[in-house]
C-alpha cells in the first residue's frame, strides 16, 4: 500500500515537473513568438515612408527577428519529444540563408552572356542591361509598342572590359581624388580617366560578340547609347552620359569604349557623386539600336511635372532627329494633349525651327537648315499628337507612374518609342500653392514670357553664361542666363539659384535635372542675354514667366516641390524584399491538410506553425491526463465556460482544490479578464441572428463542426496563471480565443496577446467579425492584423493599470464578439457593430428588435 | 538668405533620405558629404548654420568630428544621429558639445524640428552675443 502511494505520488511529482518544464518551453515559446511578432510589425511600419533609417536598422531587427525565430523553433522541438516536425528547422534554415543573403547583397552584376538581344529583355533585367533598355525591351514585348530592333551590351561585358584592362583600381584611385568642390581638379581627372578607357584594348571575345551582334541588325548605320544600371531609376542622369546617331555598325567597338568613357566626364562624374553614388554602383550597359532616321522626333511626358492632377500630356517635337528637342538648341514645337478619351488637343505652340538634325549617307549627324513654309509648320499632325498622347498613358498605365518618353517618327510617318523612365512630378500641395500665389508685385518686369520649365521663385546676380568651358566662372546664387540649355550647367547646379534660357523646353535634358536640383528655370524667354545684364539683381519668378529688378520678397520662399517617396530609395526596396520573405501568412487554417511544416514560407508561418503546434502540445491528451490528475481546479462560475485553472504559483488563494470560485483568485490579469466577461451590458445568451441566411450557415456548419468541436480539447477552457501572468485559451462554441499576458510594475514587461478565431457562421462572415475585431483592437491601442478568420493582437510596454484595463476590455470583446457570428450580413452591419462597440453599447440591442421591442 | 545645413553621414543611403527630406520640406540649402575629411574645409568655404552628423563613421566619428567643428565655430549647432543602441555615447557627444542626439530610425517631423530649434538657439546665441559686444563698447566709451 506504502509503495503504491509512493509510487502514485511520485507519478503526480514527475507529473507536475513534466508540465512546470513544459510549460517552460512554452512561456519561451511564446515569448520569442511575440517578440517575432513585435519586431515584424516595427518592421512593416518603417515601409510607411514616415521613417529614416538604414542599413545598420535593417541588419539589427533581421538579426534579432532570425534569433526569435529560432528560439521559437528550437523551444517546439524540446516541447515535441522525438521532434515530430524535423523539416522545421531545414525551413527555418532556408529561410534565413535567403534573407540573410538579401541583407548583405552588394549591387553585383549578375553573370550574363555579354550581348542580349533586345527581343529577349523585360523590365526584370535592369540589373544586367540597364533600366534604359530593360524598359525598351519591356516596351516591345510585353507593351507591344513598336521599338527599334538592337541589342544590349551588358554589365557583364562592362565588368569583363574593366578586369581585362586592369583599370578597376586605377579608376577607385582616381575617383577618390575627385572632388565636388574643386571643378578644376574634376576636369583634369576626367581627362584622364577618358582617355585611359579609349587606349584600353577590348577583350578580343567581347570584340568577337559584338561583331557578330550587328550582323543580325538590319542597317548598317547604328544608334549607340548608355544604359547604366542605376540610370533612368530614382535619378535620372539625364544628359550626362554619351549617346552617339548613326554612327558605322564596323566602328562599334570604338563606339562602346565613347560610351563607356562618358561615364566619366566631369559633369557625369559630378552629378554621381553629387548623389552619392560610388562609381561601382553604376556599372555601364550599352544599348545598340538600329538608327531610325526619323522624320519628326522629341520628348512627352505623360504627366505636367509642375500640375501633374491636371489634364495635360506634354509633347515637345522637331523636325529630324530628337537631339534638338533635348538639348535645347532650338524651341521644340509644344502640345499639350488631354488625358480623356479621345485625347483633344488643348493647346499647340508652333515655333520657327529654323533647323533639324539629320542622317548624313556617310554617317554622322548634322544640322540642315530648313526651308522657312517646313521650319514654321507643326512637326506634328493632331492625329499623330494625340496617339503619340495614347502611347504616353499605355507606357505610364504599365509602369504605374508618369513617364518620361522619347519618342521618333519614321521617314514613313511609324511611330518608335527610344526610351521611357519615370518622371519627376510635383506634389498637389505645391499645385495648391501655385493657386494661392501671391499678388502680382508693383514694379513692371524686365521680362513677362517664357515658358517655366521648374517652377519656384529665386533671386541673384545675372551671370551671363555663354559658352560650356565657364561653367566654373558661375559664381555662387548667381541667376544663370543663357541662350541655350546645357547639360554642362549639373556642374553649378548645387550653387546657383535660377536658369533662365533663351530657347529650350521644359522636357529638355538640363530641365530634367535642374528639376532634381529644385532650381526655378524658365526656358524659351527669347531675348534673356539681351535684356538682362550681368551682375544685375533680379528675382525670377518662374511660376508666372516672370523676371522682376532687385529682390521682390514677396515672391522668394516657394520651392518647387517633388514627392519626397523615400519608398524608391534602396534601403526601403531592401526593406521590402525582406519583408516578403518574413511577414506574410500563408498558413492559415491549422485544419487545413497544407499547415504543414514544409509549407512555411516565411518566418511568420513558421511562427504561426510553432504556435499551434505548441498549443496542441500543451493541451494534448497526455498533458490533460496530467492535468486532470494533478492539481487543476475547475472554475465555478455563473459563466458558460468550462474552465480548468492550472496555478503555477500565486494565482489562486489556494492551490490544489478541485473547484474554486472567482473570489478564490489572485492573479490579477486572470481577475481583469473575467471583469470584462462580467460586463453588465454583455449577453452570453446564445447568438444573434439576423437573418435566415446566417442562422442557416450556423446549423449547416454546426453538423460540419461537430467533429472539430470534439477535438482533443473536448469543449474545455484552459487558464494557466500565476499572480501576474494569464494564458487563457477558451473554447466558446465554435470560437477559440487565447489571450497571453504580462501585468507588472515593469511596464517594459508588460504585455497583453490577442488572439481570435473561427465560430459557427459561413467563412464571410466569419471574415467580417475578425475585421470587425481589427478595428476594435487597433481603437485599444493593439497592433493588430486580420488574416481570414483570425485576428491577432499585440499591446506592449503599458503602465500596470492601462494593462490591467485593456484586459479587462479583452475579456469584453471575447464574450462581445462570439455573439456576431450570425449578425455580420454585411459590412453596413459591421460598421454598426463598430460604432455600438465604440458608444459602450455592448448589449447590440440594435440586433435584437424583439428585445427591444420588450 | 536661406540657412545653410551641412550633413555628414558615411552612408549614401541617409545622405540622399536627409537632403530629400530637407529640401522638400524647408527653404535650405543643404550640402551632404559622405567623408568627414572634408568637413573642415566645406565649413572654411561657406557659412553653415547647422551640422547634422553620424555618431559612428570609419576615418573620423562623430565625436572627432565635433571637436574639429568647434575649432572653427563655437556656436553652430551640432545634431547627433545614433543608433538605439548607442545612447550613452550620444549623451556624451552633447556634453562635449553636440547641440541634441536624434536615434534611428526617427520621423521626418523630429529631424525637421530639431533642425528649427537649433536654428533658434543659434539666432539666441549670435543676438547674446551682439547685446554682449555692444555693452562692452558702451562700457568703454
Amino acid at each position: 500500500m506504502f509503495k503504491f502511494l509512493r509510487r502514485f505520488l511520485k507519478e503526480e511529482v514527475d507529473g507536475m515537473s513534466r508540465l512546470r518544464e513544459q510549460f517552460g518551453h512554452f512561456r519561451r515559446l511564446l515569448t520569442g513568438n511575440n517578440q517575432a511578432l513585435e519586431i515584424m510589425a516595427d518592421m512593416e511600419e518603417k515601409l510607411s515612408g514616415e521613417f529614416l533609417f538604414d542599413t545598420g536598422y535593417l541588419e539589427t531587427q533581421t538579426q534579432r527577428l532570425l534569433d526569435n525565430v529560432r528560439e521559437v523553433v528550437t523551444e517546439l522541438d524540446l516541447m515535441i519529444e522525438g521532434g515530430r516536425h524535423p523539416e522545421l528547422a531545414s525551413a527555418y534554415e532556408r529561410l534565413a540563408e535567403e534573407i540573410r543573403a538579401e541583407l548583405a547583397a552588394l549591387p553585383s552584376i549578375p553573370e550574363t552572356p555579354y550581348i542580349l538581344p533586345l527581343s529577349a529583355l523585360n523590365r526584370e533585367l535592369a540589373p544586367a542591361v540597364g533600366s534604359k533598355m530593360a524598359n525598351l525591351g519591356e516596351i516591345g514585348n510585353r507593351i507591344g509598342l513598336p521599338v527599334p530592333q538592337g541589342f544590349a551590351i551588358t554589365a557583364m561585358a562592362y565588368k569583363r572590359f574593366l578586369e581585362e584592362a586592369q583599370l578597376s583600381g586605377e579608376l577607385e584611385a582616381m575617383l577618390s581624388r575627385a572632388s565636388i568642390h574643386d571643378l578644376e581638379s574634376l576636369e583634369a581627372i576626367s581627362l584622364e580617366i577618358q582617355e585611359l578607357i579609349l587606349r584600353a584594348p577590348l577583350p578580343p571575345d567581347l570584340e568577337e560578340a559584338l561583331a557578330q551582334a550587328v550582323q543580325g541588325l538590319p542597317s548598317p548605320w547604328l544608334a549607340v547609347r548608355s544604359s547604366a544600371v542605376g540610370e533612368d531609376s530614382e535619378f535620372s542622369f539625364a544628359g550626362q552620359f554619351a549617346t552617339l546617331l548613326n554612327v558605322a555598325a564596323a566602328g562599334l567597338p570604338e563606339h562602346y569604349k565613347r560610351i563607356i568613357a562618358s561615364k566619366f566626364t566631369s559633369r557625369a562624374i559630378f552629378y554621381w557623386k553629387y548623389q552619392h553614388f560610388s562609381a561601382s554602383e553604376l556599372p555601364m550597359a550599352v544599348g545598340v539600336l538600329a538608327m531610325v532616321p526619323a522624320r519628326a522626333s522629341g520628348v512627352m511626358f505623360s504627366q505636367d511635372p509642375q500640375a501633374p492632377e491636371a489634364d495635360r500630356v506634354l509633347i515637345t517635337s522637331v523636325w529630324g532627329l530628337g537631339p534638338y528637342a533635348v538639348d535645347g538648341a532650338i524651341s521644340p514645337d509644344l502640345y499639350v494633349v488631354s488625358r480623356k478619351e479621345g485625347h483633344p488637343i488643348k493647346e499647340r505652340r508652333v515655333t520657327e525651327k529654323p533647323a533639324a538634325l539629320v542622317c548624313l549617307p556617310e554617317g554622322g549627324v548634322a544640322a540642315e537648315a530648313l526651308p522657312p513654309k517646313q521650319g514654321s509648320s507643326p512637326s506634328l499632325t493632331d492625329l499623330q499628337a494625340r496617339t503619340l498622347a495614347e502611347s504616353a498613358l499605355i507606357l505610364e498605365n504599365h509602369f504605374g507612374g508618369p513617364q518620361d518618353i522619347e519618342w521618333a517618327l519614321g521617314e514613313a510617318g511609324n511611330l518608335v518609342i527610344l526610351q521611357s523612365r519615370p518622371l519627376r512630378v510635383s506634389t498637389p500641395r505645391f499645385a495648391a500653392a501655385l493657386r494661392e500665389r501671391p499678388a502680382e508685385p508693383a514694379i513692371p518686369p524686365l521680362l513677362s514670357f517664357g515658358v517655366r520649365a521648374v517652377g519656384g521663385a529665386a533671386a541673384g546676380r545675372v551671370h551671363l553664361f555663354l559658352h560650356d568651358g565657364e561653367v566654373a566662372d558661375i559664381p555662387p546664387g548667381a541667376v544663370v542666363v543663357a541662350r541655350q540649355p546645357s547639360a554642362r550647367l549639373v556642374l553649378a547646379m548645387d550653387r546657383i539659384a535660377a536658369i533662365i534660357t533663351e530657347v529650350g523646353s521644359p522636357t529638355d535634358h538640363m530641365t530634367i535635372v535642374a528639376r532634381e536640383f529644385r532650381i526655378p528655370t524658365l526656358v524659351d524667354v527669347g531675348s534673356a542675354t539681351r535684356v538682362l545684364r550681368p551682375g544685375q539683381i533680379v528675382t525670377v519668378d518662374a511660376d508666372a514667366a516672370r523676371v522682376y529688378p532687385g529682390i521682390v520678397t514677396e515672391l522668394l520662399g516657394r520651392q518647387p516641390e517633388t514627392p519626397e517617396d523615400l519608398r524608391t530609395s534602396p534601403v526601403f526596396q531592401k526593406l521590402g524584399r525582406i519583408l516578403k520573405m518574413t511577414n506574410p501568412l500563408n498558413l492559415l487554417e491549422p485544419e487545413s491538410p497544407d499547415f504543414l511544416a514544409g509549407n512555411c514560407r516565411t518566418l511568420h508561418d513558421l511562427t504561426r506553425f510553432c504556435h499551434e503546434k505548441a498549443m496542441d502540445a500543451m493541451f494534448n491528451p497526455d498533458v490533460e491526463r496530467v492535468l486532470d490528475s494533478s492539481r487543476v481546479s475547475r472554475l465555478v462560475s455563473d459563466l458558460p465556460l468550462n474552465l480548468f485553472i492550472l496555478d503555477l504559483g500565486g494565482g489562486l488563494k489556494v492551490s490544489g482544490q478541485a473547484q474554486v470560485r472567482e473570489d478564490d483568485i489572485v492573479s490579477r490579469p486572470f481577475r481583469a479578464l473575467l471583469r470584462g466577461f462580467h460586463h453588465p451590458n454583455v449577453s452570453w445568451s446564445g447568438q444573434v441572428a439576423q437573418d435566415m441566411k446566417g442562422f442557416i450557415s450556423v446549423f449547416a456548419n454546426t453538423m460540419y463542426d461537430m467533429n472539430k468541436g470534439e477535438r482533443g480539447l473536448g469543449g474545455k477552457s484552459f487558464a494557466i496563471i500565476t499572480d501576474s501572468y494569464l494564458n487563457f485559451n477558451s473554447r466558446l462554441g465554435y470560437h477559440f480565443g487565447m489571450v497571453d499576458a504580462y501585468i507588472s510594475e515593469e511596464r517594459n514587461d508588460n504585455y497583453i496577446s490577442f488572439q481570435f478565431k473561427g465560430g459557427a457562421a459561413a467563412v464571410d462572415r466569419r471574415e467580417r467579425r475578425a475585421r470587425l475585431l481589427k478595428r476594435i483592437l487597433d481603437d485599444l491601442g493593439f497592433k493588430a492584423q486580420a488574416k481570414g478568420d483570425l485576428v491577432q493582437g499585440r499591446l506592449v510596454k503599458y503602465s500596470l493599470l492601462e494593462t490591467e484595463e485593456t484586459l479587462e476590455l479583452a475579456g469584453l470583446l471575447i464574450a462581445f464578439c462570439r455573439q456576431l457570428d450570425l449578425a455580420l450580413s454585411s459590412d453596413t452591419v459591421l460598421e454598426r457593430c463598430l460604432q455600438a462597440f465604440q458608444k459602450e453599447d455592448y448589449s447590440l440591442s440594435f440586433l435584437r428588435p424583439e428585445e427591444a421591442a420588450n | 538668405m536661406p540657412e545653410r545645413i551641412l550633413v555628414v553621414d558615411d552612408e549614401p543611403n541617409m545622405l540622399r533620405l536627409l537632403k530629400t527630406i530637407l529640401m522638400d520640406k524647408t527653404g535650405y540649402e543643404v550640402t551632404t558629404t559622405n567623408n568627414p575629411l572634408e568637413v573642415s574645409k566645406i565649413l572654411q568655404g561657406d557659412r553653415y548654420h547647422v551640422v547634422i552628423s553620424d555618431l559612428k563613421m570609419p576615418l573620423v566619428d562623430g565625436m572627432d568630428l565635433i571637436e574639429i567643428i568647434r575649432k572653427i565655430d563655437q556656436t553652430l549647432p551640432i545634431i547627433i544621429i545614433t543608433a538605439y543602441g548607442t545612447i550613452e555615447t550620444a549623451e556624451e557627444a552633447v556634453q562635449k558639445g553636440a547641440y541634441d542626439f536624434i536615434t534611428k530610425p526617427f520621423r521626418k517631423e523630429t529631424i525637421l524640428i530639431t533642425i528649427r530649434r537649433a536654428l533658434e538657439w543659434r539666432r539666441m546665441q549670435e543676438e547674446l552675443q551682439a547685446l554682449k559686444n555692444q555693452r562692452s563698447a558702451g562700457t568703454e566709451q
